[in-house]
């Protein structure tokens, strides 16, 4: 197995005492020493948390026409958004597979920056490298950044704290300066608390980190490490790369064809999701909410009432909010919401109720 | 970290046998590496169990962990605290946070189990 590359960060998490893992590569803090993933996640609900996601990836497209070249290229429109916004939007294959999930910033006409999946990040260069024509270059810029998420109720004071912009609409973001370092600030995030996501030049990671947690402890700041980063997401049914998206999972049956710019004349699996579209998704992802002690997780099946196979669970963990089992899972067309399922948990069938996340109130905005 | 009067499992529970009762929890290892417990599933009182057997489960936000027992025998008493407080096993997991209590009918297994010196060899080995 290759060597796991480590964020600028890595040597604040082991001060913390993170517990940490590989998560796409990279050795990740899952979460810190005395708090955990209940108190991190229950910190982004009610207060701040910084989590450090340096090791998502970055990815630049440059050259006359580089926005339009991106657009003929990933599913949603570029055209909805002005330079100084972002968007979420998915990197397909000729089938209509998720390659990636990925928010792109758009510079200018001539600029663009993408932040892939951490795992994914290569193969979306390389595959915009193959389709570049020569006056596009796709340039790899995993290390130019780190990506610091302050998420929470209180993400807007900390990040004005810093002496930080913080008024932009959700998903624009301002190119500011901290101390005479240029930080994007971002209103975005994966959360669904209002928020942030800042991209420093990698080696000033570390200082701006220091800076969060200092400012933000009269607030009630906590770091937080991707095990909360997960239970803050699969609360609001935001779907991962991997589980709940895939090569074999298209944004018909994710529901993320909000995504897709459907009026567009090209994008990569254009033809593949427009018959799909058009006949109706075989399966679509549906959130689980147990009626039992029981946590759905990933890969148990899931059947009707009746014991007829209906399909799997993408993502589950038990929601700290609820205080209950949640899971996000891709089921048979003609199942219903309000519908009660059967998990498989570990050999006892364990009653769910089929919802439509997200599983507690949003307001990211 | 691992008090001398108790044994243990190589699957990280610890047994403290009074008697012909054995009382039996995870150790602060265990419940360590878990992270935050929020289910705890345990055997109804009076359920039968062989060594070895899976006999419940301990859940975390992240992942489950089964539980075997380390003696044969009935099951003599649950926590039930657990029920509405799972997270007890990772605030006190040789106190409060105890899980079963079973009445040894077989303590062939017994023989087996490792002292807290021998477990901590066994804890540093991973």
């Amino acid at each position: 197995m290759a060597d796991l590359r480590r964020s600028p960060l890595y040597d604040r998490h082991v001060d913390l005492g993170a517990k940490l893992a590989g998560f796409g590569g990279w050795e990740m803090p899952i979460e810190y020493a005395g708090r955990g993933v209940l108190a991190e996640h229950q910190a982004v609900r009610g207060a701040v948390g910084v989590f450090d996601v340096s090791h998502l990836g970055k990815a630049e497209v440059a050259g006359p026409g580089a926005a339009d070249f991106v657009n003929a290229c990933l599913t949603n429109d570029l055209g909805r958004i002005a330079p100084g916004q972002a968007q979420y939007t998915l990197c397909c294959d000729d089938n209509g597979g998720v390659v990636d999930d990925l928010i792109v910033y758009l510079f200018s006409a001539d600029r663009v920056l993408l932040v892939p999946n951490a795992a994914n990040n290569a193969e979306v260069v390389a595959r915009l490298a193959a389709a570049a024509p020569p006056e596009i270059t796709v340039t790899d810029r995993h290390t130019a950044y780190g990506v610091l998420a302050v998420q929470g109720p209180a993400a807007p004071e900390l990040v004005a704290a810093l002496g930080l912009p913080t008024d932009g609409a959700y998903m624009s973001y301002a190119e500011a300066d901290w101390k005479g370092h240029p930080v994007i600030v971002c209103r975005s995030g994966y959360t669904g608390e209002r928020g942030y996501e800042l991209l420093p030049a990698w080696d000033d990671s570390p200082a701006l980190w220091d800076a969060l947690l200092a400012a933000g402890e009269p607030l009630g700041v906590s770091p937080a490490g991707l095990g909360a980063r997960d239970t803050l997401r699969t609360e609001m049914g935001y779907p991962l790369h991997g589980q709940d998206l895939s090569p074999s999972i298209s944004p018909v049956q994710a529901r993320s064809g909000w995504a897709v710019g459907w009026a567009k004349e090209r994008f990569w699996g254009r033809d593949a999701l427009l018959a799909e579209r058009e006949a109706g998704a075989a399966r679509l992802l549906w959130g689980l909410r147990s009626t039992s002690r029981a946590i759905p997780r990933p890969h148990m099946a899931v059947t009707s009432a009746a014991g007829e196979p209906l399909g799997e669970v993408t993502s589950g963990t038990f929601s700290p909010t609820l205080r209950e089992g949640i899971g996000l899972a891709l089921l048979a067309r003609g199942v219903a919401e309000g519908d009660t399922v059967n998990v498989d948990v570990r050999g006892r069938p364990s009653p769910m109720t089929v919802v439509r996340p997200p599983f507690v109130p949003s307001s990211p905005r | 970290m691992f008090p001398d009067d108790l044994k243990y499992t190589r699957e990280h529970e610890w047994i403290r046998l009074t008697d012909s009762t054995a009382r039996v929890g995870i150790t602060a290892y265990a419940q360590e590496a878990l992270g935050d417990i929020v289910f705890v599933s345990l055997p109804d009182v009076g359920t039968e169990v062989s060594a070895g057997d899976s006999f419940g489960e301990v859940e975390s936000t992240k992942s489950v962990s089964e539980l075997y027992a380390p003696a044969g025998g009935a099951v003599a008493a649950r926590n039930e605290a657990l029920t509405g407080a799972p997270e007890l096993v990772n605030a006190d997991p040789y106190g409060d946070g105890w899980l079963v209590e079973i009445t040894v009918a077989d303590a062939s297994g017994l023989d087996g189990l490792l002292s807290a010196d021998e477990y901590a060899e066994h804890v540093k080995e991973h």
